[in-house]
């Protein structure tokens, strides 16, 4: 058993998962509250690698930066998340909001709409070509070791950035007013808004939220990964969308699991299973199957019982 | 009256969770009977309906049609064995005509396939005159209601009373034996009440149908019943004549609680 | 029957006069006369919509099919090929595709993998790859049936599932389905060994033209009418379904399933049904496509063309068949047309006019704006020329008057880039607030913020007109669509119950 290889991939797993269940969140949220695929979710997470990319450039770039390098990360991830924020609410209020009463299908097609929008947008302006993050100098390569577990600065600070925006999320949605609002709008939006409860602003929030976590997971990605582009959305989304299923959607805990779940299995699949680099998409779309076919509620999803 | 037992459950029990909605429910109707099922909101009346017609599968007991167990049965081959029914909250096909919406419930007893119908073949036309045939047929027991020009309109363009119409001749068209009618006279006023009253009637004695009925009016219930099972929270609490369960004092205590004293 | 004796009905009479002669209430047929009288246009649309719904299907599909075949004989060769042949190909795609999301209502996310199926299929079994050269009679049939078959399989697991479920189920084999066929040349198989099965990403090429007994169909002018038949038969057959006992129980199926299920239709059955119709069809064109691209590539098969079929679905709406047919000219001539300049110029400008005569209503109010644009834009130009020079030296694109104009009018910098890109972003948060402002500040801006679609028009998506462009208009075309029109160009409006 080659446990190096094996701490290798349980490593990127978790980073890869601490990605995936940021961006389920996002669905997760969505869905719950609005019983609606917000399509466009992966390109916002793409948006918000391009925002951190700029911010990161409008600091002085990774080789001149006029603040310190701990403060440039995180003005980057404050500026993305709430840019991201923000075009989150925005498409809410354009694409779904007049939709709340139409048939089922048109808020799809308008989710769809907006992410050939948001994709073509990118390429427009930021080009074809990939993006460098290059923020090695500014971060330092610096590989931490446990023992024969190793792994670099940047997983270490996806990890715990993810971890501690999950958390931050947890005691919002479980102790605020905002967040009983949240929850009590996804049970049944009606009786929600005859209880005195802004729905509008809820789901404004819900998006603001769902959006700006997939902002820092664009910028986490760019940190990791270091290159980004302008349809790094679609396969991301997929994923997300995956983990989110996972777990159950409509349920924070289930994201935050089927994340790290799908992160990990991704990444096991590379290492361990046949041609799995190539086929390692493959893998995911049929573990998706597998948890649709067995299990359609998820992990920590209750299944809807239809009243006849 | 034929003596033969078309429907019987026998011992059916239902959970949902923790809360058991039918439980140990013995039931039986006979042929060309007209059976109301009546109970307070929540005795599990809708529950029975959607066992009988394989909606819900029963945890323990057997459903018998016609001498043959239909549980685990799919729904649309229970339907095809002959019970059909109508929803307390209508569920027509709204954006189909009047007339589609019936033939559309005719296709268990049709056989033209895909291909045939592409190539409009002599025999699938053949069947589609039948079909067509068949819709006006149950369409003309409500009059000129639903007859007419009123084929080709769409079904969410009905009034309220003739959509409930609607449903019960998409129901004959299934070439039911036993009708399952849920709600048939809810949201109706007096006069058309009345009719519902006497259309159940003719149902059977016109149209051979064997009935079974959920009501609340008891007005109905009086002027149709043959029978009447009451029912609370799943059980079966009295079974007999009209007379006999509306004066039960199960029945009076379920739909409106202990007497605390004497009044009389 | 209860409805004599004594319950008050009117005598029986036929036609719509059942309704008593003044309005009563407790009388349902009062209620639902009002109701029932069917949407009745008058003038010039009522006639024609009357007449349309008289002629019965295969006279509908002449009205199309003749103008169609005229067409080639008044065009060239190359305006065929790319605007005929596709739209074509496309109509095809988009009536198969119809079949399983217009008639049953699922959403099949992955319908273009079916497409690139059959066109694979049909690679394989005439081209030098395998050195199979089979004759279309023969493969044709074959490729049906094989796409068919895999239709199946994919369907057999969607049966259970709905809506939301179904979609990413599709979509995720369309997925899979590039993956694989990107990657077919490194697999080992079980039995066979190390093939190359797809040529990976470089395909299939060579694909012979169809051969059906001797006669080969190579020239376009060959193709389009192989194609135009095609589609005319298509259309016939898709009609004379719909109104027969399988399209009925579709679209009962699509209404409400369990409601369906319950009326003796076996819905799953019937949805596999859809699936497997959709697929074969999708197979079939994929076939002829081969024949057409004479290569099988994998980029072809991708989401973009997805998009693009399921965008002619939603202009013409769904389930309106002729409406399809009207949505694939459209969505195949219009991109075609934006290619160059001087054919997207106006057409965009046109466009926005359009918008602005039917949004603006009084004549004055619409003038005073429009002469308030030029107005804006001289001063602003002049501005530039005396304070910014560098922002007012470069050409407007294309030549001719228009673009003359705009150098005077418009402001147009040598080297756009990166105030383009400011511009657009500066645009889309303009769009995002305009909506909420007051009445008053809507008439006042609304000058400046046309200025500024032009401005990144002249300066961004004109100079970069490329399929980006063409796409991000689509995208925010379908969102604009969904939010005046759900149902599409041709869509009835559904009633739904939620």
């Amino acid at each position: 058993m080659n446990w190096s290889l094996f701490f290798d991939l349980t490593v990127s797993g978790l980073t890869l998962g601490s990605l995936y269940a940021l961006i389920a969140l996002g669905y997760s949220m969505v869905y719950g509250i609005l019983k609606l695929l917000n399509f466009a979710h992966g390109d916002v997470y793409m948006i918000g690698a391009f925002v951190g990319w700029y911010t990161l450039h409008a600091l002085g770039g990774p080789l001149n930066p006029t603040i310190s390098g701990a403060a440039v990360l995180f003005v980057m991830f404050i500026v993305s998340m709430l840019g991201c924020g923000v075009l989150g609410v925005a498409i809410e209020r354009f694409a779904y909001r007049p939709l709340r009463n139409a048939p089922r299908i048109a808020p799809l097609i308008s989710a769809l709409g907006v992410s050939i929008f948001l994709q073509n947008s990118a390429l427009l302006i930021f080009g074809a070509s990939f993006r460098d993050y290059d923020t090695f100098d500014l971060i330092g390569v610096k590989t931490f070791s446990v023992g024969q577990l190793f792994f670099s600065v940047t997983q270490l600070l996806t990890v715990v950035v993810a971890v501690l925006l999950m958390v931050a999320l947890t005691i919002f949605v479980a102790r605020s007013r905002l967040g009983k609002a949240m929850r009590s709008t996804s049970f049944d939006r009606e009786a929600a808004s005859m209880m005195g409860i802004d729905v509008d602003r809820v789901i404004a929030v819900t998006f603001f939220i769902g959006s700006a976590l997939a902002g820092a997971a664009g910028v986490m990605f760019g940190l990791v990964f270091g290159q980004i582009y302008h349809y790094m959305g679609f396969i991301a989304g997929l994923k997300g969308f995956t983990a989110a299923v996972l777990g159950g959607i409509g349920s924070i805990p289930g994201a935050m699991v089927g994340g790290l779940i799908v992160g990990l299995a991704e990444s096991y699949a590379t290492g361990y299973l046949p041609q799995g680099s190539t086929f390692q998409n493959l893998y995911v779309f049929a573990l998706l199957i597998a948890v649709i076919l067995i299990r359609p509620s998820g992990l920590f999803g209750t299944a809807a019982i239809q009243k006849v | 009256m034929s003596d033969s037992k078309l429907l019987e459950l026998q011992e059916v029990d239902k959970s949902f969770g923790g809360l058991r909605v039918i439980a140990e429910l013995d039931l039986v109707v006979r042929e060309h009977e007209i059976v109301s099922v009546i109970g307070p909101n929540g005795a599990g009346k809708t529950t029975l309906f959607n066992l009988i017609t394989g909606i819900y599968r029963p945890d323990s007991g057997e459903i018998r049609f016609q001498d043959r167990n239909i549980v685990g049965l799919a729904p649309h081959k229970i339907t095809e064995l002959g019970i059909a029914r109508t929803f307390q909250t209508l569920r027509l096909f709204l954006n189909m005509t009047v007339k589609e919406n019936v033939m559309a419930a005719e296709y268990g007893h049709t056989k033209v396939g895909v291909v045939r119908s592409m190539l409009r073949t002599p025999g699938a036309r053949r069947e589609e005159k039948e079909i067509h045939r068949v819709a006006e047929e149950k369409l003309s027991f409500f009059g000129d209601r639903l007859m007419g020009y009123r084929w080709d309109q769409p079904a969410y363009s009905l009034s309220y009373a003739n959509r409930r119409r609607l449903e019960i001749a998409r129901a004959m068209a299934t070439q039911a034996r036993i009708l399952l009618l849920d709600e048939p006279a809810a949201g109706m006023n007096p006069r058309e009440t009345h009719e519902i009253t006497e259309l159940i009637g003719t149902l059977r004695d016109v149209g051979g149908y064997t009935i079974l009925v959920i009501e609340h009016d008891m007005h109905v219930v009086e002027g149709i019943s043959d029978r009447v099972v009451a029912l609370d929270h799943g059980v079966k609490i009295a079974e007999g004549s009209f007379e006999a369960v509306a004066t039960d004092p199960r029945v009076v205590e379920a739909y409106l609680g202990l007497r605390t004293a004497e009044t009389k | 029957m209860a409805a004599g004796g004594g319950s008050g009905v009117p005598p029986d009479r036929s036609g719509p006069a059942d309704a008593p002669d003044s309005p009563r209430i407790g009388v349902d047929e009062w209620v639902a006369s009002v109701e029932g009288k069917r949407e009745r246009y008058t003038g010039l649309r009522g006639r024609l919509t009357r007449e349309w719904d008289h002629l019965p299907p295969p006279a509908r599909v002449l009205v199309f099919a003749i103008p169609a075949a005229i067409f080639p004989l008044v065009t060239t060769e190359g305006n065929l090929f790319r605007y005929g042949l596709f739209t074509l190909i496309y109509a095809l795609l988009a009536l198969g595709l119809n079949i399983v999301v217009g008639f049953a209502g699922l959403l099949d996310l992955g319908y273009i993998a079916f497409f690139g199926c059959g066109a694979y299929l049909y690679a394989i079994l005439a081209s030098p790859q395998f050195g199979y050269h089979w004759q279309a009679e023969a493969a044709i049939p074959v490729i049906v049936l094989g796409t068919a078959i895999v239709g199946l399989l994919v369907g057999l697991p969607s049966r259970r599932l709905f809506g939301d479920y179904l979609a990413i189920l599709t979509l995720f084999f369309g997925q899979a389905f590039v993956i694989f066929v990107n990657n077919a040349n490194r697999i080992s198989f079980p039995f066979v060994g190390h093939t190359d099965l797809t040529g990976g990403s470089n395909g299939i090429a060579n694909i012979d033209p169809f051969n059906f007994f001797g006669y080969k169909i190579t020239t376009t002018r060959q193709q389009y009418y192989f194609l135009l038949i095609g589609v005319s038969v298509f259309l016939v057959l898709l009609m004379f379904v719909n109104d027969s006992r399988t399209g009925r129980a579709w679209r009962a199926l699509r209404e409400d399933p369990l409601a369906a299920e319950v009326m003796s239709i076996p819905v799953n059955r019937l949805k596999l049904l859809a699936f497997v119709c959709g697929a074969a069809a999708a197979g079939f064109t994929g076939a002829i496509y081969g024949t057409i691209a004479t290569a099988a590539l994998p980029g072809d098969y991708d989401v973009g063309l997805l998009i693009t079929i399921y965008a002619i679905m939603i202009l013409g709406g769904f389930g309106s068949i002729m409406g399809i047919v009207v949505g694939a000219i459209i969505v195949s001539s219009v991109p075609e047309l934006l290619r160059s300049s001087a054919n997207a110029r106006p057409l965009f400008y046109g466009a926005i006019l359009l918008a602005l005569l039917v949004k603006i209503r009084p004549w004055r109010l619409l003038a005073a704006e429009l002469g308030g644009l030029v107005a804006f834009g001289f001063v602003v130009h002049a501005i530039a020329e005396a304070a910014y020079p560098r922002l007012v030296d470069g050409k407007a694109l294309g030549s001719g008057t228009v673009a003359h104009a705009l150098d005077h009018w418009m402001l147009l910098p040598q080297h756009p880039v990166k105030i383009a890109d400011f511009a657009y972003i500066s645009l889309i948060a303009a769009v995002v607030v305009y909506p909420q402002l007051s009445r008053l500040w809507r008439a006042l801006l609304l000058a400046p913020l046309l200025y500024l679609v032009m401005f990144v028009w002249e300066n961004l998506l004109l100079v970069q007109i490329g399929g980006a462009t063409r796409l991000v208009l689509l995208g925010a075309l379908l969102v604009a669509l969904m939010n005046v029109r759900p149902q599409g160009l041709f869509g009835t409006a559904t009633v739904e119950i939620v």
